[in-house]
């Protein structure tokens, strides 16, 4: 027998006492490990949505949103300005125009119908009250009647990335390269990659040309965005764009990404501060970051909670080691009569401190593997309901327009969240108990220390 | 030899300066058996905690094998306790969770023997105190008195000690039970060549050794 076994030995000197440690020690750890499953699942998920929004700020020209509104391009100059800012560390931007039949031979693949011959009933009109929703053909039920003659133009994008630029136009889509290569950025040529849809109709491949602006265009490559709008697009380079439709340095759209997730808010405040009213600049980050606050209260509430637990552990153990060393002061003082160390001692009361701490960590795991879940849940539900009264909305979806169905869609996302434990929490649940056990002994071993041998002839 | 000269050690009571052993000097050749009287709050409790190292004088000089135990340090008096003394008390203070067997093993684990040295030495001294392999199995609470007393002698004796400081070794014993034990502790020494030096209140025990020293008031005088 040595020293570290009889600590061990030692911690069932007293069944009860010893029972009643380890259960409220275990009872410890378990909270101490479901806070710290909580906290983990809930920054996973923090992370999760973060990274899914992406760390990008976009810019348009303000009042501009598509085709839709009215104001100026973005210029060269505002661009230089939001390049240079810092944590910005690279730009991409595109310019959009529309190719009506007189200025392409390029025949558009989605068909007019009911909803685009009403669309394009008002346009070159200067305004006038909306129409009422149209019938199915065509003929308004305000009695007016829709452009029959009306052909879906096709949309260009000049772009200095051509894989991005479906992101920048109303249809979006994920662009997936279905044949041939993309051209570079920077380039000047006049070369094409189209979409899929447009390909089919106007029997493009490859290699093929078009007429756009009076020039001939080669298709380098086509590609498909998993929808019907973005497949009937032309991707070519921005210079290309910018000198054939003669809208030299004109940008429509910029995206900056951003080196951080949490640096996309300052950049964003910096390019609207750059660019003043010239500019309309957003971030899906700041809809996250609203999604995301029931959850960051959750860590708050589980990192001060688990913090509680462990001093909570922690002065269980002590005031019990302190409680025990008073009790074999004497003990103590034969022991080191017949040629101990502090060391020897020490070791001994802390083997007997460890014990108790693993014991009541295996309660605790055991404790934490079944309610690490639930309470991770209760908390979600809890703090998602509780910002849902406090906003005055329905739900996570209170706000308005674009945004709110954002927040929307991110809140049910987030209270989505499922807490596991793993090795790695079993583990935790071992340091944290050895961690109570050093931090209950170190007091005790303090008064080890002090405790004198010949303490022992004056109890005689 | 155990050598003692001009030991003083004093404690501060309030503005008063106690002395509680004043300026004792003796000397124990080898293999003798010592003994102190004097009546309670002489000071010989004190007098023997500084022969066994468990504290330091204020002054003076005490000498075992050569070595000056008043001029060591914290972690040589450690060494010198495992080593070369001894402790028998009157209330035995055997660790109530351990064997006997496991308490005579103790001091022999702080010395740093190997496992089955302390074993076999352990049970060897538990035979020559008298009790039998069950009884080395039982833990102190489930030995008598006197069995007690006999496994704390065996423990006394662990690591072979020079020296063996014994504070009213049959204090707690019946006449009957407290001659045996005295009788074991001085066929020990002998067989052992062990000095011995107890502190008690019973002159019969006192006359049965080979020298007797009275305490009085902290000063020590030799009437044997």
């Amino acid at each position: 027998m040595n020293v570290l076994s009889r600590g061990v030995r030692n911690a069932f000197r007293n069944k009860i006492r010893t029972f009643s440690i380890v259960v409220i020690v275990g009872l410890s750890v378990g909270m101490a490990l479901a806070m710290l499953v909580a906290r983990q699942a809930v920054t996973d998920k923090i992370t999760s949505v973060k990274s899914s929004v992406g760390n990008t700020v976009s810019i348009s020209p303000a009042g501009v949103r598509g085709f839709d509104g009215g104001g100026n391009a973005l210029t060269a100059a505002d661009i230089a300005k939001v390049s240079s800012l810092s944590h910005v560390t690279s730009v991409t931007q595109s310019l959009s125009d529309r190719l009506t039949t007189s200025d392409t031979d390029l025949e558009s693949a989605v068909e007019a119908g009911a909803l685009g011959q009403r669309f394009n009933r008002g346009s070159g009109t200067t305004g006038g009250d909306m129409p009422t929703p149209p019938a199915g053909d065509g003929t308004a039920t305000d009695g007016t009647t829709a452009t029959q003659s009306f052909t879906p133009p096709v949309t260009v994008i000049g772009a200095t990335d051509p894989e991005t630029a479906l992101s920048t136009s109303q249809g979006g889509g994920t662009f997936t390269l279905t044949s041939g290569e993309v051209f570079a950025g920077d380039s000047s040529e006049n070369v094409a990659v189209i979409g899929k849809g447009l390909a089919e109709k106007n029997s493009l491949t490859v290699g093929s040309t078009f007429q756009a602006y009076g020039q001939t265009i080669k298709v380098v490559a086509i590609y498909d965005a998993g929808n019907t709008f973005s497949n009937n697009q032309v991707i070519m380079p921005l210079n290309t764009v910018q000198t054939l439709s003669e809208q030299a340095d004109a940008v429509t759209s910029a995206t900056l990404n951003v080196d951080s997730i949490d640096n996309v808010a300052s950049v964003s405040s910096a390019a609207s501060s750059a660019l003043g009213d010239t500019a309309d600049v957003t971030n899906a980050s700041e809809q996250a970051e609203s999604a995301v606050a029931p959850l960051e209260n959750i860590q708050t509430i589980s990192l001060y909670s688990l913090i509680g637990a462990l001093i909570a552990g922690a002065a269980i153990i002590l005031l019990t080691m302190v409680m025990i060393v008073r009790e074999r002061r004497r003990e103590i003082g034969v022991i080191k009569a017949i040629g101990a160390s502090n060391l020897n001692v020490m070791t001994q009361f802390a083997s007997e401190a460890v014990t108790f701490t693993v014991l009541g960590a295996i309660i605790g795991i055991v404790f934490g593997l079944v309610a690490g879940n639930p309470i991770t849940q209760l908390l979600v539900n809890n703090s998602a309901s509780s910002t849902a009264s406090a906003a005055g909305g329905p739900g996570m979806g209170g706000g308005q327009g674009m945004g709110g169905r954002g927040i929307g869609a991110v809140g049910r996302t987030v209270t989505n969240v499922t807490a596991s434990v793993g090795v790695d929490i079993i583990l935790y649940g071992l340091g944290v108990a050895i961690l109570i056990a050093i931090v209950g002994s170190a007091l005790a071993s303090f008064f080890i220390a002090k405790v004198r041998p010949a303490e022992v002839m004056r109890a005689e | 030899m155990l050598q003692v000269e001009n030991v003083k050690r004093s404690f501060k009571s309030g503005d008063i300066t106690v002395s509680a052993v004043n300026d004792v000097s003796f000397t124990v050749p080898d293999g003798q058996f010592a003994s102190i009287i004097g009546k309670s709050g002489s000071g010989k409790s004190t007098l023997l905690s500084l022969l066994g190292a468990l504290d330091k004088p204020t002054s003076g000089s005490i000498t075992i094998d050569g070595k000056d135990i008043a001029k060591m340090n914290d972690h040589a008096l450690i060494g010198y306790r495992c080593q070369k003394i001894g402790f028998v008390f009157q209330s035995y203070n055997l660790v109530p969770n351990l064997t006997a067997l496991e308490n005579v093993m103790l001091p022999m684990e702080f010395a740093k023997v190997g496992k089955k040295e302390r074993t076999d030495r352990a049970v060897k001294l538990l035979e020559q105190v008298g009790l039998t392999e069950d009884q080395m199995t039982r833990k102190p609470g489930k030995l008598s008195g006197g069995q007690q007393q006999r496994v704390s002698i065996a423990r006394a004796l662990a690591n072979k000690p020079k020296l063996i400081l014994a504070d009213e070794p049959t204090g707690n014993l019946d006449s009957q039970t407290g001659k045996m034990v005295f009788d074991l502790l001085h066929n020990l020494a002998k067989s052992e060549d062990t000095t011995i030096v107890t502190v008690t209140h019973d002159l019969s025990i006192a006359d049965k050794t080979d020298r007797t020293f009275q305490l009085q008031d902290g000063k020590l005088t030799e009437v044997k």
